[in-house]
């Protein structure tokens, strides 16, 4: 356990020396919420949510809230793909620190640093949409640290699957586009499905959509600051399974690609 | 003449190189386009229904042209960083013909990976008059130069490549979003009057607004008459950027301060 919280340390240390990256991914997140959602809410048409929001603000913010979480607990696996490309891991491997308890302290940091990005921007919408109850907040925490560390088990899995910098910088950039747009977070979930149902988007994007851990990390804070959409237990599951595959795989994976000669 | 040539050239070969960025950037354009385009087009208010996918559509190929001229910036350090600088001035080519033709390549290539992008939205939206499409092209042209431009002067002056990213990157999310790629001037008045000051003198703005006077979106325009009005804006600003990053380069270039 010990050996885990030195390489948790070793990660967030390395995190605070992004200080000029983390300061332009926080303006680019508060002027997509003080700028974007503002104008947004004269744009969207208030019929469609059928009077159950004030404003497009209150849904977006619990949605900027995921997409900043989502990008710094990302941010692991491009060190981590470094660290391979370097041979770093090399260093790594030569401390007194199992295979095991290395991969679970990436992962962990990961998600950890995605928490703790995602702090501020949470704060913010809590000012705006209201505090949630104690209760709800220990769910709004836990389901987001389960969304974190899938984030970061899917990044470093990402990473030590290639090793090429560009690829992986593409690969990213795929994930990245794919999750944000097929997802909760600038739209209404049931736009999505009436959308399907119209036949104007493809089944398969209506599932991903519903399926996206970040649709169900945006709903459930919505959920408990907004009412809408209701809270089910469909959204604590979806992120379950996805934290436990990308865990479970990156883990092994790391595991695997340290030990390669 | 002959020199800035080779200058623009050398620039075009290297931008071949970022194969991966042309890759990424395709899929930002398809995800923004077939999602987010698509999808808020029936989130918007009646009055904007009709035309908001299209108007979104020029939007994002103006964010792209501003991305891809804003990225001579980075080459900029890289050449720093690897010692190429000292090659490039060993040249027989004057400083001036240096930055110049590095602002036009700066700016040609960026319309090298734009110009499929514009096909496409050619496409989707159609061509309601072939003359007014090749003024606005034309005169993108301008604004390209006087993005490349700006990203050099921005990159020679800060000489810290973490600045220099972090910077662009909080300028581009503030310029793009306080200007009309997005969303009509008319809401951006309505839901912020800061904004909208700052939308209207955006040269982003003269940008959008050109490219969907070109494209036959006449309704939301942000300035009149157009498009004069656009094209002056993008004339000041192509001339302030190129005047004033040809004189910092140069400047820098001498003696070893771009160090």
């Amino acid at each position: 356990m010990k050996a885990v919280l030195h390489i948790i340390e070793y990660d967030f240390r390395n995190f605070f020396r992004y200080k000029w990256w983390l300061a332009g991914l926080i303006s680019m997140n508060l002027a997509d919420l003080l700028i974007m959602a503002v104008v947004y809410n004269k744009i969207v048409n208030p019929d469609l949510f059928l009077g159950q929001l004030k404003s497009y603000f209150n849904f977006f913010a619990p949605g900027v809230t995921v997409l900043g979480l989502f990008a710094s607990a990302f941010m692991i696996g491009r060190e981590v793909n470094m660290e391979v490309r370097r041979e770093i891991h090399h260093y790594m491997l030569s401390l007194p620190i199992t295979r095991l308890e290395l991969a679970v302290g990436r992962l962990l940091a990961g998600g950890l640093r995605g928490m703790m990005y995602m702090t501020p921007l949470l704060l913010i919408t809590f000012l705006f949409l209201g505090f949630p109850s104690p209760s709800q907040l220990l769910i709004i925490l836990g389901a987001l640290m389960l969304l974190a560390t899938g984030i970061s088990g899917l990044s470093i899995a990402a990473a030590v699957s290639i090793t090429s910098f560009e690829k992986f910088v593409t690969a990213r950039g795929l994930i990245y586009y794919v999750l944000f747009f097929c997802s909760s977070i600038f739209y209404p979930s049931s736009l999505i499905r009436t959308l399907g149902q119209d036949g104007l988007i493809p089944q398969p994007i209506v599932v991903l959509a519903e399926l996206n851990p970040l649709s169900s990390g945006a709903d459930l804070i919505r959920s408990f600051l907004i009412g809408t959409p209701i809270f089910t237990l469909e959204m604590i599951r979806n992120l379950a399974i996805f934290s436990m595959i990308f865990s479970t795989t990156s883990t092994l994976a790391y595991v695997k690609i340290i030990e390669r000669k | 003449m002959r020199k800035l040539f080779f200058v623009i050239e050398r620039d075009l070969r290297m931008f071949v190189q970022y194969k991966f960025l042309i890759i990424m950037r395709a899929i930002w354009f398809v995800s923004q386009v077939a999602f987010f385009g698509l999808i808020a087009s029936r989130m918007v208010v009646p009055q904007l229904a009709d035309i908001y996918f299209e108007y979104y559509v020029a939007g994002v190929v103006v964010m792209m042209l501003y991305s891809a001229s804003v990225f001579i910036g980075y080459d900029i350090f890289e050449e720093a960083e690897h010692g190429v600088f000292e090659y490039l001035l060993s040249l027989p080519v004057s400083r001036k013909e240096l930055v110049l033709g590095r602002s036009i390549g700066g700016g040609i290539r960026s319309f090298i990976l734009v110009g499929p992008l514009i096909a496409i939205t050619l496409f989707i939206i159609g061509l309601a008059n072939p003359v007014n499409f090749l003024i606005a092209f034309f005169s993108l042209f301008l604004f390209a130069f006087g993005v490349s431009g700006m990203s050099i002067t921005i990159a020679v002056g800060l000489k810290s490549a973490d600045r220099f990213d972090i910077l662009m990157g909080v300028l581009n999310a503030f310029i793009i979003r306080l200007s009309t790629t997005m969303y009509p001037q008319v809401f951006v008045q309505e839901a912020n009057l800061a904004y909208a000051k700052v939308s209207e003198f955006n040269p982003v703005t003269f940008a959008s607004d050109l490219f969907r006077w070109g494209v036959g979106i006449e309704r939301y325009f942000t300035m009149t008459p157009m498009p004069l009005a656009a094209i002056i804006g993008l004339v000041i600003f192509f001339a302030i950027f190129t005047f004033v990053g040809i004189t910092i380069y140069e400047r820098r270039l001498e003696g070893g301060g771009w160090r």
